[in-house]
């Protein structure tokens, strides 16, 4: 039998192989390997699957840190677009997005509709820079508009391209409402909280190999139980974010009400663990792990970026104290 | 299949609805043993009568030969309905019966299943003074006479002893074997000649946990549970049997006190929301890292530390919400002398609930002997070298 499950181990092993040969794949690469379309339908060559595989690529991309478009070309635009009404513009551009023609991003906050032009500066949108078309969250829907200016804001996590997008009047050119737009910013959320998991698990795994073949005292570092327990630790926080990406992820596939409050979850907690962990396997990699060879740097730096991109912890944990305090209501 | 849980969560609740006493916290609050006891055995009876006191066990025993689905939604909704907890016959409908099906006789299966059904409490009796943490290390001995062992030696921290008709033991066979190898597994009949009971009075005050002192105590042979010298292997493969599913009905337990304590809690003060917030996510944690270990068991696939992950993060959980909770609750929290008998690890008198939380990190593998055994059999790292 196959199971969601067993599609999902698969889809896994196929994206760890891919990434662990290609560190930066570009767009049509990851259009190749079918991810890029992965939740648009079918009849617009897509798998028509749902976001809960589109975590899984996440994860992988995290635990690989891989160098790619998928955040802002796939995991945003994708949920922008999936929003919007059916018509010829959309359509083609998602068909695009699945052929690897189109490389869109999506500007969620900073610029709003004024007298029917936009207005404003948002600042670290993801793949913004080089991207073929911005797609805009303004007045109650997805806005396209002539004109946007995008200056790329270099950051330490070098694994990610993002950039400051302003307008001062760009004429819209396409304006379709959506019922929901803070679904578009949850589904970002929790791809950043997927990535954190992915991150920890390959540092827990560096950290577990390493200390296995590092020896002082006579014995190799990861039998003594300070090192043992840390790992243990590591673990247990890495099982708990995997369970929260995992239930939020499934809730916004099934567009469930307590979507939006398992999203938060998620993000503030596996944007913690991602970067306690990371931090954590640093400190076990003894000197090694502070070099900028060893390569963990550049792990801890993307942690650091997942944790604050789409909503600090501390921001997700206000939203589940309003969410409880206005519902007082029970998790099923 | 979501159809019937959806009736079968309708039936539960209905059921609730109608049989939790509403004032059983208060009148348990402050109970002499003999109205625990008595209260014990009534609440058992009541839920037997509707199927829902062994939900676990096979139809042919007397249980209800429920799904896993289904036993998570009878926890979820005992629990959200604060329905009291099944504290003297814990041993009983879960390790001695988990014990029987999965290595016991077809004998010792119909002398004990319907027995424990009919009122019959258990204890176990693995620690002693010299063998906590270091369980293989145990003293006490069974020496083969006949068709009897005698027995001698002492146990320590069996919960509920004092009450108990028949006790898990474990004890050593083979002196001259490897530590591992050469202990045995026995039912031992609490009501022997040289059987003795003596309540240690404990952290929270109560005394249910209990020393037993055993002295010439002449245990019948058929009362060997698995080959003798095999003991220790049966422990092994029967404690980990129930760990999903009493895990998963603590973790319930856990998310409706939490309920209970952001219902009463100063949300307006943005601190304490934030932690309360951060507890709400961990909890969310909590309860699906038991329904995956709940079906994974039921699978075939749980791994090797599984259970130690979802015991170790359930018990440090348990120690930091309820210390938070008696840090907001203020001097009111000390002020709470009893917490109702029957009730959980957070029933709401939060310094008890707090102090009671050691009750988790200490016992059934301290979190030091978890992370071990994470580390070593989840994560595969060195061992430790022998000690000579």
């Amino acid at each position: 039998m196959t199971g969601p499950a067993e599609i999902h181990d698969e889809l896994r092993a196929v994206a760890a192989d891919l990434l662990a040969k290609n560190r930066a794949p570009d767009w049509p690469v990851l259009a190749a390997a079918g991810w890029t379309g992965l939740e648009i339908p079918e009849a617009l060559g897509g798998a028509g699957v749902t976001f809960a595989e589109t975590a899984v690529v996440c994860e992988e991309m995290g635990r690989a840190a891989t160098a790619s478009a998928f955040l802002g070309g796939a995991v945003l635009a994708v949920g922008a677009l999936a929003a919007a009404p059916a018509g010829t513009v959309r359509d083609e551009l998602l068909a695009g997005i699945a052929a690897g023609t189109t490389r869109a991003a999506v500007v969620c906050d900073g610029l709003a509709l004024r007298d029917g032009r936009l207005y404003g500066r948002a600042e670290f949108v993801p793949d913004a820079p080089g991207a073929d078309v911005l797609l805009v969250l303004a007045g109650d829907g997805v806005v396209v508009a002539e004109g946007l200016r995008v200056d790329p804001r270099q950051v330490l996590d070098e694994t990610r391209r993002l950039a400051d997008v302003s307008a001062d009047g760009a004429a819209v050119q396409h304006h379709w409402p959506i019922a929901d737009p803070q679904r578009v910013r949850d589904r970002a959320a929790v791809a950043l909280a997927a990535d954190s998991v992915g991150i920890g698990a390959a540092m827990l795994d560096a950290t577990v190999g390493y200390t296995a073949m590092r020896h002082q005292f006579g014995r190799p570092i990861g039998s003594f139980q300070a090192v043992k327990h840390a790992c243990a630790d590591m673990f247990v926080r890495l099982q708990v974010a995997r369970r929260l990406v995992a239930d939020a992820a499934a809730a916004i596939a099934a567009h469930a009400p307590d979507a939006p409050l398992r999203a938060a979850m998620a993000k503030s907690y596996a944007g913690t663990a991602g970067v306690d962990i990371a931090g954590k396997a640093m400190q076990l990699h003894g000197g090694i792990g502070y070099t900028w060879e060893s390569g963990i740097h550049a792990y801890l730096k993307r942690a650091a970026l997942n944790r604050t991109l789409f909503g600090s912890p501390q921001q997700h944990r206000r939203r589940i104290a309003r969410h409880r305090a206005a519902t007082d209501s029970e998790l099923g | 299949m979501s159809h019937d849980l959806s009736a079968f969560r309708a039936e539960v609740r209905a059921w609730c609805a109608d049989n939790i006493p509403p004032d059983w916290r208060r009148a348990q609050t402050g109970a002499s043993p003999e109205e625990f006891v008595a209260f014990q055995r009534w609440w058992f009876d009541r839920l037997h009568a509707a199927g829902y006191a062994v939900p676990h066990w096979p139809v042919r025993w007397g249980g209800s030969g429920m799904t896993a689905a289904e036993q998570m939604v009878l926890y979820a909704e005992l629990a959200a309905h604060d329905a009291p907890r099944l504290v003297l016959a814990f041993v009983g409908i879960h390790h001695a019966a988990a014990t029987l099906l999965a290595a016991g006789t077809e004998e010792q299966r119909r002398r004990h299943l319907p027995a424990i059904l009919a009122g019959e409490l258990w204890c176990q009796g693995f620690s002693e003074p010299e063998a906590g943490s270091d369980l293989a290390a145990l003293r006490t001995t069974a020496r083969r006479e006949g068709e009897h062992y005698i027995v001698n030696g002492q146990k320590l921290w069996a919960s509920g002893a004092k009450y108990a008709d028949w006790c898990l033991l474990l004890a050593r066979t083979d002196p001259n074997a490897p530590k591992r190898h050469g202990i045995s597994y026995f039912l031992l009949d609490m009501h022997s000649p040289g059987v003795q009971v003596r309540p240690i009075r404990n952290a929270v005050g109560d005394e249910h946990f209990c020393e037993i002192f055993l002295d010439d105590v002449a245990v019948p042979a058929a009362n060997l549970v698995g080959a003798e010298h095999r003991g220790w292997q049966v422990a092994q493969a029967t404690l980990g049997a129930e760990r999903g599913l009493t895990m998963l009905e603590l973790a319930e337990r856990l998310n409706a006190g939490f309920g209970r304590l952001t219902a009463a809690a100063p949300l307006d003060d943005p601190v304490v929301a934030d932690r309360l917030a951060g507890f709400a996510a961990e909890l969310a944690g909590l309860r699906s890292l038991c329904r995956k270990l709940v079906e994974d068991t039921d699978a075939g696939r749980a791994g090797p530390a599984d259970a130690s992950v979802v015991k170790l993060f359930y018990s440090e959980l348990l120690q930091r919400i309820t210390d938070f909770a008696t840090e907001i609750a203020g001097p009111a929290a000390h002020a709470e002398l009893a917490k109702p008998a029957s009730s959980g690890w957070e029933s709401g008198a939060w310094l008890l609930d707090f102090i009671g939380s050691w009750e988790w990190t200490i016992p059934g593998g301290a979190s030091e002997i978890q992370r071990t055994i994470i580390a070593e059999r989840g994560l595969g790292m060195p061992r430790e070298p022998a000690v000579p």
